[in-house]
């Protein structure tokens, strides 16, 4: 029974905290008076009643110390005392409301900030990949070794004969899938959507571990063989969107590129495929799919993934990969001829998910959203610090009488982490905005424009507030509150009773002690704003560097787009349907010129090597490498790329006449220094395939930066689209007169006029591309400046704050050194000195700290060194005017303090 | 009083007072008061420090069941609050003094040894 006993106990002492507590007064009381009137009797009368009271208090101890440990031992009193705090805390806070609203909104910005990085921190590089047992999941590639002037890679894809052997010579994968993206036209009814899919076999949901919602998954023979059956597995997303999520879409049909295919499955919410962004998969081996039928050894093309077989590690797998890849190599060896040998390779499916750049760029905000939490928390710790030494008399009264001073200590914290955790409830709505930006980022489409890998399995979609991000944020109100809770209220509880029980509280009689710790607190935050403000400023000067960057054409008034083709329009059709097409768009009213190419700038395409015809075949391996551009003649003329030389392409330029070429400057300085160029011939080399021989040099063009800002332009040469006819994905664009954009429904109209059914996709601005292949940079620029921006607003507030106590605590003194003849202008200086010498403190010792940490700003950064003089010296500009100006008002104030009313106070 | 403050029987107080309270306890159902009064006669008056840190005691006691309380009219006619060794209580107490004995019988061979 003994247990019920003590539950009942407990739940009384719980549930009726007010009863229990005058129960335990009326037991003390009866104590006391038994033990007087014991006291009384023993000493038979020698003492009076009064002294026999005091005698048997004495006797009883700290009346209150016990009552308040007896709470505690009454099992879940500490429950109680909670709400003791609490109800405390919250009437401390409703009596200050002022410093209740700062404090939480402080924190509120640091804690809502640092929950939105977390979240992609969380969702990009922590969160398991959305598979069973992710962690068996390798991504397997091909090596290449150093070619010519490209670098070795260790991420080149497979062909399907190459995987072939791979799958059939190893034991260490349980299954292997090959799979790649690709953009559809996807049919249904009326509705026309051009979207990304996948095209892959019938082990790729099996290897990934995921089944069909509904229906089934391909077929081995539908996934492997030939043209085995026009089948389709569609996204949920999908069936939402042209299905009404009907359970009677299997077996119906769906048009993709102009074919139809029966759809055999419909894939479970939320899974998009490793491209993240698939609505759509079909077997890499259709006949919709124009290079399905014998996919050669060297059709390199496929990504791969593999599920480790059971009890193999991730380095054993590797390993097996990597002999096996010699033996690939060695069936299929290089095509130049060079003695160059690929290889294979496998890693984790987790390490390969996120561009290393990515990584470190979050890494980077999230270390710097975490020095804006410090600075936060320095602040409010400073408002803490102000605050107790205006209660020091209230906590001084109540350790007088008798509480302990871990009770006290315990309900300061209790009050700070009250805050701390308001502070992060607030900062969820700042977080929920943070992560809805964040996620709407195309990251992938990013880091294409800028020349990087996409990121693969998961995209910024992935950012969003889930229960870790919560989690996460209510750990951080309650380590904030503790942070800056615990210095107050050691302090504030240390046992120094006389004097502060002897303080009067008025203005001046207060010692000084106070305020050490808060300029070092002060001097830390500057310091931490500093760091923040030099890694801002160099990634800002590498925005202002990037933008600034002649590109070679002209992005203003440009308006492009991408039209699908018919896949059964044979080539020479084709060809008159873009010709056409392009008459009529230059034709629109507020066009100026039309044109298009097949590798635009800012997109990645091909190269090749080229062989000059009037000197002997370079060695292989050492042909010149240059990007090729099919254009439209007027191409160039469209986006301003300066003639430099001869003439451009024209209307001569047609199939059966002799092959024109451009070549752009630095073709022209590398291959024929100080030579004309024009008239030289150049085909493309034998050992990239010979396809293009002997090209006459007609003109010479201004150079692009194809690749975006971040590399130098390479060789390139421009070719007629008419003079060789073929499959190629162009991009068209329009000039206009005025806002390009305003072309875009009339354009759409005459494409659809012109060819209905077609899509037209992918309308942009070409200022909208450009943009987009910096916003990369621009994001990190935004987000550390923000960052930056916010801890120096509040390190201002706090030198503001120390500086403007420090001249109220003064009153007085100034008071003194205005009567003895100090004028008000010697006063200010006084002042502002003092917050010179804090600024110089924490500003020293944070471009120490800047100039060591800088460096992990890495590709952030773009023709800025890391310790750039520059830009360290606007940031001392910067500090020296915000300090100026954070302890001028303070200044102002002390100067106008009339000596008389000061003596007076 | 002030020896009280930092005598070292304090610490030899705030390991065995659950013991000497419930030891007491054994006798009869007693007061708060009662169970001071009875310790500090037993031990004579070596142990009377601080009575107050009786009642944190207690209310340990009652929370894990050793004890429990009741209101009842005292022999001067006003009500206090006595309380009871339970059956766990009694167990609790045979096992503590087992401990305690053990310790002491360790002591002992210790002290008579050195």
């Amino acid at each position: 029974m003994s247990f019920f006993d003590a539950l009942k106990f407990r739940i009384r002492a719980i549930t009726r905290p007010g009863e229990h507590a005058r129960e335990m007064d009326e037991e003390m009381d009866f104590h006391l008076d038994r033990d007087a009137a014991q006291i009384a009797h023993d000493t038979a009368g020698a003492e009076d009643a009064d002294d026999a009271r005091w005698a048997a208090r004495r006797r009883f101890g700290n009346r209150t110390l016990h009552a308040e440990e007896a709470r505690a031992a009454s099992g879940l009193g500490w429950l109680e005392l909670l709400g003791q705090d609490l109800r405390f805390a919250l009437r401390t806070f409703r009596r200050a409301p002022g410093f209740t609203v700062v404090a939480v909104l402080t924190l509120a910005l640091g804690i809502g900030a640092n929950t939105a990085i977390f979240s992609a921190v969380n969702a990009l590089l922590l969160r398991p990949l959305p598979f069973p047992q992710p962690r068996r999941l390798m991504s397997v590639s091909l090596t290449v070794p150093r070619r010519g002037n490209f670098p070795p890679r260790d991420d080149v894809n497979w062909s399907w004969p190459k995987f072939e052997t791979l799958r059939g010579m190893q034991h260490v994968f349980a299954q292997a899938t090959l799979w790649y993206p690709e953009p559809f036209t996807i049919r249904h009814g009326d509705q026309t959507l051009r979207d990304q899919g996948e095209y892959t076999d019938d082990g790729y949901l099996t290897t990934l571990g995921v089944r069909p919602a509904l229906g089934r998954n391909f077929t081995a023979e539908e996934g492997t063989r030939y043209n085995a059956g026009h089948v389709a597995l569609i996204s949920d997303a999908l069936w939402q969107r042209l299905y009404d999520a009907d359970r009677r879409v299997l077996g119906q049909t769906v048009t993709v590129n102009g074919l139809p295919f029966t759809i055999v499955g419909v894939l479970p919410p939320g899974f998009q495929g490793l491209s993240g962004q698939a609505l759509l998969w079909l077997p890499a081996m259709t006949s919709s799919n124009p290079r399905a039928e014998a996919p050669g050894p060297y059709d390199h093309r496929f990504l791969a993934i593999a599920r480790l077989a059971d009890g193999v590690s991730p380095e054993q797998a590797a390993a097996v990969v990597a002999t096996v890849g010699a033996r690939i190599d060695a069936a299929y060896p290089d095509q130049n001829g060079q003695g160059w040998h690929w290889g294979a390779t496998a890693k984790p499916l987790d390490q390969a998910r996120v561009d290393p750049r990515v990584r470190s760029t979050l890494l980077v905000l999230f270390g710097a959203v975490g020095l804006v939490l410090l600075i936060a928390c320095a602040n409010v710790a400073n408002l803490f610090l102000a605050r107790a030494s205006g209660r020091r008399k209230e906590i001084a009264v109540r350790i007088a009488l008798g509480a302990g001073r871990r009770r006290l200590v315990e309900q300061l914290l209790t009050e700070s982490v009250l805050l701390g955790v308001t502070g992060g409830v607030v900062g969820l709505g700042l977080a929920w905005a943070g992560t809805r930006g964040l996620a709407s980022l195309q990251l992938s489409s990013v880091l294409q424009g800028n020349g990087g890998a996409v990121i693969g399995t998961l995209g910024s979609q992935a950012i969003r507030l889930d229960p870790w991000a919560l989690l996460f944020t209510l750990a951080l109100g309650i380590v904030t509150g503790v942070v800056f809770g615990l210095v107050p209220a050691l302090q504030a509880t240390r046992p120094s009773l006389t004097e502060d029980l002897k303080d009067d509280g008025g203005p001046g009689s207060r010692r000084f002690g106070g305020l050490g710790s808060r300029n070092v607190l002060v001097a830390a935050e500057i310091a931490l704003a500093v760091v923040l403000l030099a890694g801002a400023g160099l990634v800002l000067r590498s925005l202002g560097r990037r933008m600034g960057v002649d590109l070679g054409f002209d992005a203003g008034h440009t308006l492009t787009f991408r039209v699908n083709r018919a896949p059964e329009w044979a080539p020479d059709s084709i060809t008159r349907f873009y010709e056409l097409a392009i008459q009529r768009l230059a034709e629109l009213p507020g066009v100026t010129a039309a044109g298009m190419t097949d590798c635009p700038p800012l997109v990645q395409c091909a190269g090749t090597l080229i062989n000059l015809m009037d000197r002997p075949a370079a060695a292989p391996g050492t042909e010149p490498l240059a990007g090729v551009h099919w254009i439209t003649p007027g191409w160039t003329q469209v986006e301003h790329i300066p003639l430099l030389r001869g003439r451009l392409l024209d209307e001569r330029d047609r199939v059966g006449t002799p092959m024109s070429v451009l070549v752009n400057a630095t073709a022209a300085r590398r291959w024929w220094p100080g030579q004309d160029p024009i008239g030289k011939v150049l085909g493309q080399s034998r050992t990239a395939g010979g396809g293009l021989d002997s090209a006459f040099v007609v003109g010479v063009v201004g150079d692009v930066r194809y690749q975006g800002v971040d590399s130098l332009p390479g060789a390139d040469v421009y070719l007629s689209y008419y003079q060789v006819p073929f499959y190629y994905r162009m991009m068209l664009f329009v000039r206009t007169r005025g806002d390009p954009l305003a072309l875009a429904g009339p354009a759409r109209a005459t494409m659809a006029r012109w060819a209905p059914g077609f899509p037209v996709y992918d309308v942009r601005t070409m200022e909208d591309r450009v943009g987009q292949s910096l916003a990369y940079s621009r994001l990190g620029a935004l987000l550390l400046g923000l960052f930056a921006a916010v801890a120096l607003a509040l390190a201002a507030i706090g030198t503001y704050g120390v500086i403007a106590y420090s001249v109220a605590q003064r009153t007085r003194e100034i008071g003194i050194r205005v009567a003895l003849g100090a004028s008000g202008a010697d006063v200010a200086g006084m002042v502002v000195r003092r917050g010179l010498v804090l600024g110089a403190v924490g500003g020293g010792i944070g471009l120490v700290v800047a100039l060591a940490v800088t460096r992990v700003l890495g590709s952030l950064l773009y023709e800025v060194a890391p310790r750039d003089p520059l830009t360290l010296a606007a940031i001392v500009t910067v500090l020296a005017v915000v300090v100026l100006a954070a302890s001028w008002i303070p200044a102002r104030r002390a100067a106008s303090v009339p000596a008389v009313e000061a003596l007076k106070s | 009083m002030a020896r009280t403050a930092k005598s070292p029987r304090t610490e030899l107080l705030r390991g065995t007072l659950d013991l000497l309270i419930l030891q007491t306890l054994t006798i009869r159902p007693l007061h708060g008061y009662g169970i001071a009064q009875h310790i500090a006669r037993l031990s004579e008056d070596a142990l009377s420090v601080e009575q107050g840190s009786l009642y944190p005691a207690l209310e340990r006691l009652q929370a894990r069941g050793w004890v429990t309380s009741k209101w009842e009219p005292s022999p001067t006619g006003r009500r206090a609050r006595y309380y009871t060794i339970t059956r766990s209580g009694e167990h609790q107490l045979g096992e503590e003094i087992s401990a305690l004995d053990a310790v002491v019988l360790a002591i002992n061979r210790v002290l008579r040894r050195a």
